[in-house]
């Protein structure tokens, strides 16, 4: 055994039974799991809150992460988790295994819940949703009117009947405006963010088009306002990477991360147990802390002030922009 | 309120936590510490008064009242009132004024806050954050402080340390057998075994598998067991909540492990002072003898942490932070103060 197995750190991961299946509109199920085994019960979270979720078996297995979008207060019993499934036709098959597959009584194996996408706390919140990115911006509404805070939730796709909950944000009556593109076109970001209103936090998810542009849109909001979750990777170009050191200050080691390999595989072979799932740079579980060395970021949750920050790194896709990074791990 | 810079989940950081969040459940007393005279707590350097109302039920309010700076704990009860023993306004349950001695009516508006309150374990829950939000965060459940297989002793106190330094504490028992030697079953005396940390979004659990091993001798004592028997062990640490958590040791045994669970709720008083109200409960040998074995052995390590603590803040406090070197066995505090870090910049009340 190598030093570093003195440690083993690693997610919840919980077999859960699917409860019931339910259409929430064309194209999207939402699941609701409970515990598998008897006297287990689901950790805590907060809105903004995903899961890895286990589909299939054996080595065609996919990790896949699902937003929860029950009610955190629902935890009062924490009985049971709901996530609800866009099914994505030119993909690798993690949403139709979802769709086509899984029946009510199946029992699936899930990991976490983890939160990148956190409500701080505000007096004001403007939530802009697009199509299936309404998961997480779900629970957050019910926070959000729980602390007290005002909101209001502009929430776009393609069609209403492509929208899913909209019988459920139906009870916030005026505070949500529902925008069917085929009825009304696409979300007038101008109108929305052309000026920046003071003490509000802006939530957006959906897909990275609209991400992209309210993105660009908040570039005039102060710094720290606007928070995102992307659902899809950054596309990056592997074939410029450069071999860099990587010194582990805690585990006392200095390693070589060649160009083809990333810091968490290098890690893995040294038996250096970190946390990671989607190895893409989109879920954000191998966020690791850096303590010197300049880093490239490529991942799709730190924003432009915390790349800039240089205080933490996705392992998984991130590289080194001088020749050496040393982190804390 | 400001909103807050940054949501995102892992604010890094460094160093202890100083800071609790305010959307959180914290002991303020014991059950039977609150009656019909008004009880005075600090939390997050804010007073607060507990006394029951005469359907018994806790009532928790601002301890300032409305009209001069003066505390209502200093006041009185009558039926479900408080009464301010210096300017004689009286307060609801609900934190309302509902009389003023100098005029007929209630000046509008009038009112102190009032906190969601739970009573739960034997302790008294306030929860310091936006009210809206006390129904949505359950307490995590401790059966063992609850259900009648267990016995339970414990005591409280006030640490002049930061909460910060109590979690780490309780995060890495690896400094158990250098503080207390006579405490530490042998297996810490030796190099341990694998650290397994289990995180979740808001929780935090590590465990450890001992081989078996002749056990201390009050754990002999206390259990029944041989002195010169061998027993695999099992430890268990469980960060529940920023002021909550919950440990456990068991020694293995054919049938059902015998289990001591450590509760330590944690009361962030202010940024330098900390009160912990910690219980040691057990499945075996309810005897009040064996209750005499166990408490001077943990009430004499409880406080040898107490001490350790303060002069750790002692130290901080006269040269100020400085960068620790840490070691893989802090994976378990590393995850614990992102999560405290995390949980503040979720903090909706300020
Ligand atoms: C934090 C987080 C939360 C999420 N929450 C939800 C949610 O609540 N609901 C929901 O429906 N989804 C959610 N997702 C997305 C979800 O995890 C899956 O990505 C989605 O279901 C698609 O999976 P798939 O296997 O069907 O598609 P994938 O094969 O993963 O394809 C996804 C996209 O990538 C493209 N692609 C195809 N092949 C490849 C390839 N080889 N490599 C890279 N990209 C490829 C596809 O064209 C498609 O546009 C979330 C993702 C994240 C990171
Ligand atoms: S493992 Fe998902 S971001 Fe790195």
């Amino acid at each position: 055994m190598t030093l570093s197995a003195e440690t083993v750190l690693h997610e919840l991961e919980m077999d859960v039974v699917v409860r019931s299946v339910r259409v929430e509109s064309d194209g999207v199920r939402s699941l609701e799991l409970a515990p598998a085994a008897a006297g287990d019960r689901l950790p805590p979270w907060t809105p903004g809150a995903h899961i890895d979720v286990l589909l299939g078996s054996g080595a065609d297995a996919l990790v896949r992460q699902y937003s929860l979008c029950g009610d955190a207060g629902e935890a009062e019993d924490r009985g049971s988790w709901r996530i609800a499934v866009l099914r994505t036709e030119d993909s690798r098959g993690g949403s139709r295994y979802v769709h086509d597959t899984l029946r009510e009584g199946d029992i699936v194996t899930v990991r976490g819940p983890r939160n990148h996408f956190a409500l701080a706390g505000s007096p004001r919140y403007l939530f802009i949703a697009g199509g299936i990115g309404i998961t997480p911006i779900l629970p957050m509404l019910a926070q959000a009117e729980a602390a007290g805070a005002d909101w209001r939730l502009v929430y776009g796709g393609r069609s209403r009947a492509a929208m899913a909950f909209t019988d459920r944000l139906a009870a916030y009556g005026g505070k949500v405006a529902l925008v069917p593109q085929d009825e009304q076109g696409p979300l007038d970001l101008d109108g929305l963010l052309g000026t920046p209103e003071p003490d509000t936090l802006v939530y957006c998810c959906g897909p990275a088009g609209l991400l992209d542009a309210v993105e660009a849109k908040c570039a005039s909001w102060p710094s720290g306002v606007l928070h995102m979750e992307r659902f899809t990777p950054i596309a990056a170009d592997d074939a410029q990477n450069l071999e860099f050191t990587v010194v582990l200050q805690r585990s006392g080691l200095t390693l070589t991360v060649p160009a083809d390999k990333s810091v968490y595989s290098v890690c893995r072979e040294n038996d250096v147990s970190v946390l990671a799932s989607c190895l893409e740079g989109i879920c954000g579980t191998c966020e690791t802390e850096v303590l010197d060395g300049e880093v490239e970021h490529r991942d799709a949750i730190l924003d432009e002030h915390e790349r800039a920050a240089n205080n933490t790194m996705m392992i998984c896709v991130s590289r080194c922009r001088g020749g050496k990074l040393t982190l804390d791990l | 309120m400001k909103p807050h810079k940054t949501g995102r989940a892992h604010a890094s950081g460094t160093g202890s936590v100083t800071r609790f969040p305010r959307d959180a459940w914290y002991a303020l007393a014991r059950a039977d510490e609150v009656g019909r005279s008004p009880a005075g707590r600090v939390v997050h350097g804010t007073g607060v008064v507990l006394y029951r109302t005469s359907a018994g039920t806790v009532a928790a309010l601002a301890d300032r009242c409305a009209h001069r700076p003066y505390p209502l704990s200093l006041g009185r009860v009558a039926g479900d009132l408080l009464i301010s023993s210096y300017s004689g306004f009286a307060y609801g349950p609900d934190g309302r004024v509902v009389s003023v001695p100098t005029q007929k009516r209630v000046p509008v508006g009038a009112a102190v806050r009032a906190y969601p309150v739970r009573e739960y374990a034997g302790l008294v829950w306030v929860w310091t954050g936006s009210p809206g939000l006390a129904s949505r965060r359950p307490l995590p459940a401790l059966p063992w402080l609850t259900e009648p297989d267990w016995t339970t002793f414990g005591a409280d106190w006030e640490t002049a340390a930061a909460g910060g330094l109590l979690q780490d504490n309780f995060a890495d028992i690896t400094h158990v057998p250098h503080l207390d030697p006579a405490l530490a079953p042998p297996v810490l005396h030796q190099v341990p075994p694998r650290l397994d940390v289990e995180v979740t979004e808001q929780q935090v659990r590590f465990r450890r598998d001992f081989p078996p091993a002749r056990l201390q001798t009050w754990q002999s004592e206390a259990t029944g067991l041989p002195p010169e028997g061998e027993y695999a062990q099992h430890e268990e640490g469980w960060f529940a909540a920023p002021g909550l958590w919950a440990d456990r040791w068991d020694v293995l045994v054919p049938g059902e492990p015998l289990t001591l669970h450590f509760t330590h709720a944690l009361t962030p008083v202010d940024e330098r002072r900390t009160r912990h109200y910690w219980a040691v409960s057990r499945n075996f040998s309810p005897k009040p003898e064996t209750t005499g074995i166990l408490r001077p052995i943990l009430d004499g390590y409880y406080r040898k942490v107490k001490d350790a603590l303060e002069v750790m803040q002692a130290l901080v406090d006269r040269e100020g932070p400085a960068p620790e070197v840490r070691v893989r066995a802090d994976a378990a505090l590393l995850e614990v103060r992102r999560v405290m870090r995390r949980l503040l910049t979720e903090d909706t009340a300020r």
